[in-house]
């Protein structure tokens, strides 16, 4: 059945394609852009049908796709039983919604965001229910907690819708999170993170001492989506939603999500005492305190929340119970719980959307006034209540038969008594609903005249009344399904049973009868009841929430601040003292390797060096706050450093550091210009002695411990052997260095000049939001400094630069052909040129340089980028993975011999990308300059001897165009 | 030969170093920054250039032949030091020397330096209507 099962991914992709289209659609009206969300719904439903039948015979369907199979996660889908269920009522009722929204929603609501939002939700839905791999379950799981944060906020002008999404984003994103936990747990027991491996290990995970651990994890994500005690509080709050919402999240799908997951896990997690007593306990107590609480919300969403919350109890406990029988109860609930609620939600909906009020104590009568929504809403309750011929009583007769049998911790009558209790006041909320709502006398003071609505808005729900009916009537119409459904969820034969309304006078029968009876005794007093538990104190959830997300809050911000308050020095401290720490850590807990090499003899010229080194380093400290200075002593420490590299013989090393020393000298005078020349006494004289011993104590560390490296060899065997030797059969270059650069450790290159892109284009951002701020005023201002030079583009600077030019240029071109090779490469070359640009500028003004620059530099930058992206996709063209690279010789008539790779290309890029990001950060400087008022010159020197005769009105206009740039 | 070539090496060696080390003491001693200026101007041209000289007759007698290194080196010192010392000298006058102290250019308008563009570009046009 591979043919049938490629449908399982189009499936879990419908929805999430046509999320694209409602936003755009709206444009094109409300009625297109509801029938556009229905379309691609209607697709997956009708692909669901093609699959159904192959699963109703007992197939399992399959689908996989490798994604990044070294971590066990694959794209496996996989549809039996159980995902069928799940994915019609998830699609089956989506359609309904989306139907029913189109008329419910009001033309100020953005109709396109909700079905977008609506789409991304059923995507995540239903790829929970086919996933077949527990990563892409939790992928789609966590989706779903931030599809609904989107829906349960959809009225952003509410503070309750807000807080509402927060708080169910948090409480089920926790829940994920430990699920995640738990299924790594899981994963790790069986070996593998498919979940048809998983279920088929149940010897091996429930002999596993992390056992427990994991089915806590797992069944905290559980509760915490499907609103079980003590996490159901949230769900409540979700009901600021709009109806449709709520109908189908809080109702019919993601509620259930859940106990999905609990049926979904059950072969191998249920039948042991621990899952008995934590989830049929959870359950139990949800269900009783679901229901007590439901009777007596007056708000009639928050009253179907919480009768939401009992049901699931009821569910959540069936699956407790661990037997097979339960486990078609549960099934059978979950069907029946979908229709009668979702159809529930809406006749709520209706009410409110009629009557512009769900408050309960302002209504009664609208059996007059709205024949229809009534008969719609009776029925679905008196389902809810479990009363003959509808199909809530024949899965709530299944739920008592099996409390029935039930022994708790060795009492028989416990679990029985609590289930009629739950069940009793289960009738006496869809009573009230049905006789406080709509019997009684017709009222005047409605806010809104409340009338039936159009069919569009009660088509949805009666259609599934129907169902209710029918289910009710003729249970054996569902039958096939619960069978395969449950006999997914027990992963094997099912004892006999049989779905029919009389089963004989059973204690079922019996404990509901009590209920029925015990719901409208206590619905007739419930006048009496009200007052007493709205006076019994009692914890409020969100107020709980509130103050712990309160606490969290002030706690995190109290320690952001500690570390982290904007203070530089304080931020290098820390993580001075850190590093210093781990390292101690590491030194005096492992073992340092015994020196093995002689120190080198020290001859006079490199101590000299050394000693100027030094003095250098200790003259930055002494001067720090006279900045120039600071500057120039850091030119020769980086000099020194250039000299040392040539003398332990890195030649590629020092014309590096040779260059970029070049760079960001001229790059720091220029930015120290907008600059005070010096640093102000901030620091008091103990906080001082603090970073000095700090700095002091890293600078030690580092030291010896760079000493320590020097004289002993690497614990492990180091690269460098592997490098020289494959660099020529390799990468077909002699020049170790480049040949790592371009080839061996391409990859990171490619980052590396990625993120200096992205560092040049940050510095032009920051720059320009500078000018545009205060900092632009301040430099516009004139403070900076007055007095300007004159004739500040000299004749003889000018001329040598321009001779200089083509010879750097010629001296950038031979270090980078010979990179491969020799010492060069294009990142030296890049900024060789870089500085003969700079020079230009320097010679003649930046906005005279740049107007005879054709390339912007932010598209040099890019072009750098692509032309190494291009070349490590050519590899793929040969079929070779990303940034393989390969090397011929080439000889043409009359040259030599020589070399061509695809690593030169690359090369390019990196050039490209060193020589924009410089000219960018330069342009940045001088944008700033320009702001502070500097004047643009049009000509390339200001005395130009050659200009004499016909400069004059060139010059005016020049000075002219100045000001006014 | 080789002794005639390496005497001269070493005179060359000793020479550039006597004015290395005249230089560098100017530099110390001298003054003020105008005729401090001149001191290391000695020492490249001179100093640097024994060096040069020195280098070169050691690869053309001793090492592997002609060799056009020093000649670079000496054409950029050439075209660096004299603007070196024109951006400090201009520097100078601009920071710390009033433009009353120098003396008058005799054509009514300021040293280069003083003069404003704004300035330059007026008398320009003034001068050539």
């Amino acid at each position: 059945m591979e043919s049938i099962g490629t449908f399982l991914p189009l499936i879990a992709m419908m929805p999430f394609v046509g999320a694209l289209f409602p936003g755009l659609m709206i444009q094109a009206g409300r009625n297109v852009c509801a029938m556009t969300a229905a379309v691609p719904t209607i697709l997956a439903i009708i692909m669901l049908t093609i699959c159904a039948p192959a699963v109703l015979d007992g197939e399992v369907l399959q689908f996989s796709l490798p994604w990044l199979p070294s971590l066990g996660l694959n794209v496996n889908f996989f549809l039996d039983g159980l995902g069928l269920l799940f994915a019609g009522l998830i699609l089956g009722i989506g359609i309904l919604i989306i139907l029913y929204a189109r008329f419910y929603l009001s033309r100020q609501d953005p109709m396109g965001q909700f079905y977008t939002y609506l789409l991304l939700f059923q995507g995540a839905m239903v790829g929970i229910v086919l996933s077949d791999n527990i990563l892409l379950l939790l992928i789609f799981w966590e989706l779903t907690s931030l599809s609904s944060f989107l829906l349960i906020g959809y009225w952003k002008h509410l503070p309750e819708g807000r807080q509402g999404a927060r708080m169910a984003l948090t409480v089920t994103g926790m829940g994920g999170l430990a699920m995640i936990a738990g299924m790594l747990i899981l994963g790790n027991i069986v070996g593998s993170y498919d979940l048809t491996v998983i279920l088929e290990n149940k010897d091996a995970i429930q002999a596993s001492p992390l056992y427990l651990p994991a089915l806590l994890l797992i069944l905290v994500g559980c509760f915490a989506k499907s609103a079980q005690f003590p996490f159901h509080f949230w769900l409540p709050h979700a009901m600021a939603a709009p109806t449709p919402v709520s109908a189908y999240l809080h109702s019919a799908t993601m509620v259930k999500a859940g106990l999905f997951l609990m049926a979904r896990m059950w072969p191998v997690l249920a039948g042991t005492p621990e899952w008995f007593y934590i989830v049929a306990t959870t359950g139990l107590i949800t269900m009783v305190l679901g229901a007590v609480i439901a009777l007596f919300k007056d708000d009639l969403k928050a009253l179907l929340a919480f009768s939401t919350v009992s049901h699931l109890g009821l569910i959540t406990m069936l699956l407790g119970f661990g037997t097979p029988l339960a486990a078609v109860a549960a099934v059978f609930h979950i069907i029946n719980h979908a229709t009668f609620k979702a159809a529930l939600f809406m006749t709520a909906g209706i009410v409110d959307h009629e009557a512009h009020t769900r408050d309960i104590k302002r209504l009664g009568g609208l059996r007059h006034l709205m024949p229809i929504t009534f008969l719609i809403a009776m029925l679905a309750a008196l389902s809810m209540a479990g009363i003959p011929l509808l199909n809530g009583f024949l899965s709530k007769e299944m739920m008592l038969e099996e409390a029935a049998h039930t022994v708790w911790a060795g009492s028989p009558w416990l679990v029985p008594a609590l289930a009629t209790l739950g069940a009793l006041f289960s009738v006496a909320y869809s009573f009230r609903y049905i006789v406080h709502v709509f019997l009684g006398d017709v009222r005047q003071d409605y806010p809104s005249k409340p009338h039936d609505p159009d069919f569009g808005m009660w088509a949805a729900p009666g259609f599934l009344v129907l169902l209710v009916v029918l289910i009710g009537v003729l249970p054996a119409v569902a039958e096939p399904l619960v069978r395969t459904t449950a006999g997914a969820v027990v992963g094997g034969e099912l004892p006999y049973f049989s779905l029919k309304i009389w089963h004989g006078l059973t204690p079922a029968l019996f404990m509901s009868a009590i209920a029925v009876a015990g719901g409208a005794l206590v619905l007739s007093i419930h006048s009496v009841l009200a007052p007493r538990w709205d006076a019994a104190p009692r914890p409020e959830a969100k107020q709980i929430f509130d103050a712990i997300a309160r606490t969290a809050t002030v706690f995190s911000r109290w320690l952001t601040d500690m570390l982290h308050n904007g203070s530089l020095s304080r931020f290098a401290a820390i993580f001075a003292v850190a590093v210093i720490a781990a390292g101690l850590f590491a030194w005096t807990g492992g073992e340092a390797g015994p020196p093995v090499r002689e120190p080198l003899e020290i001859a006079a010229v490199p101590a000299i060096a050394w000693a100027l080194l030094v003095l250098c380093s200790l003259g930055m400290l002494v001067f720090h706050r006279n900045r120039l200075l600071v500057l120039i002593l850091m030119g020769v420490v980086g000099l020194i450093v250039s000299l040392a590299f040539i003398y332990f013989s890195a030649p590629d090393l020092a014309l590096t550091q040779i260059s970029v020393e070049v760079v960001t000298i001229i790059l720091l005078l220029l930015a120290l210009n907008f600059l005070p020349k010096v640093s102000p006494k901030e620091s008091s004289p103990g906080r001082r002695l603090r970073d000095g011993v700090v700095a002091g104590a890293g600078g030690l560390a580092v030291a010896g411990l760079t000493y320590a490296i020097l004289l002993g060899d690497f614990a492990q065997e180091s690269i460098s052997a592997f490098h020289l030797e494959n660099s020529y059969s390799g990468g077909g270059g002699t020049n170790v260095v480049n040949v790592i650069l371009v080839d061996f450790r391409g990859y990171d290159t490619f980052g590396e000049i990625i993120v200096l892109g992205i560092a040049a284009l940050v510095i032009y951002a920051l720059s320009q939001s500078v000018l545009g701020g205060a900092g632009g005023r301040w430099l516009a201002s004139g403070e900076l400094d007055s007095k300007k030079a004159g004739d500040r583009h000299p004749l003889m600077m000018v001329i040598a630069s321009r001779v200089m030019m083509p010879i750097a240029l010629m001296a950038g071109v031979y270090i980078f052909l010979r990179g491969h090779n020799e010492p060069g490469g294009g990142f030296i070359a890049g900024l060789v040129v870089a500085i003969a640009l700079v020079m230009q500028y320097m010679a003649s003004g930046f906005a005279w340089a740049v107007a005879r620059q054709r390339v912007p530099y932010h598209t040099t930058i890019a072009l750098g980028v692509m032309a190494a992206c291009f070349t490590g996709v050519g590899a793929w063209f040969a079929g070779r993975p990303f940034l393989t690279s390969d090397f011929g010789y080439v000889t043409i008539p009359p040259l030599e011999k020589f070399e061509l790779a695809t690593a030169m290309a690359f090369d390019i890029g990196v050039f490209l990308c060193v020589i924009g990001a410089v000219m960018l950060a330069l342009d940045s400087l001088s944008s700033m300059a320009r702001r502070a008022g500097e004047t643009v010159n049009q000509l390339p020197m200001d005395i130009d001897p050659a200009r004499r005769s016909v400069a004059n009105a060139t010059d005016k206009m020049a000075v002219a165009a100045g000001k006014e740039a | 030969m080789e002794l005639l070539a390496e005497i001269l090496i070493t005179a060359s060696l000793v020479i550039s170093g006597i004015f290395g080390f005249v230089g560098s003491y100017g530099l110390l001693k001298l003054p003020d920054p105008m005729t401090r200026l001149h001191a290391p101007t000695k020492a490249t041209t001179l100093g640097v250039g024994g060096v040069l000289i020195a280098s070169m007759l050691y690869f053309i007698v001793l090492g592997d032949g002609l060799s056009f290194h020093e000649l670079l080196i000496t054409l950029f010192l050439f075209l660096t030091a004299p603007i070196t010392a024109n951006f400090i000298a201009k520097t100078q006058l601009h920071r710390n020397v009033p433009m009353d102290d120098l003396p008058k250019t005799g054509t009514g308008r300021p040293w280069a330096t003083y003069e404003s563009d704004e300035a330059r570009a007026e008398a320009e046009a003034n001068r050539n209507p």
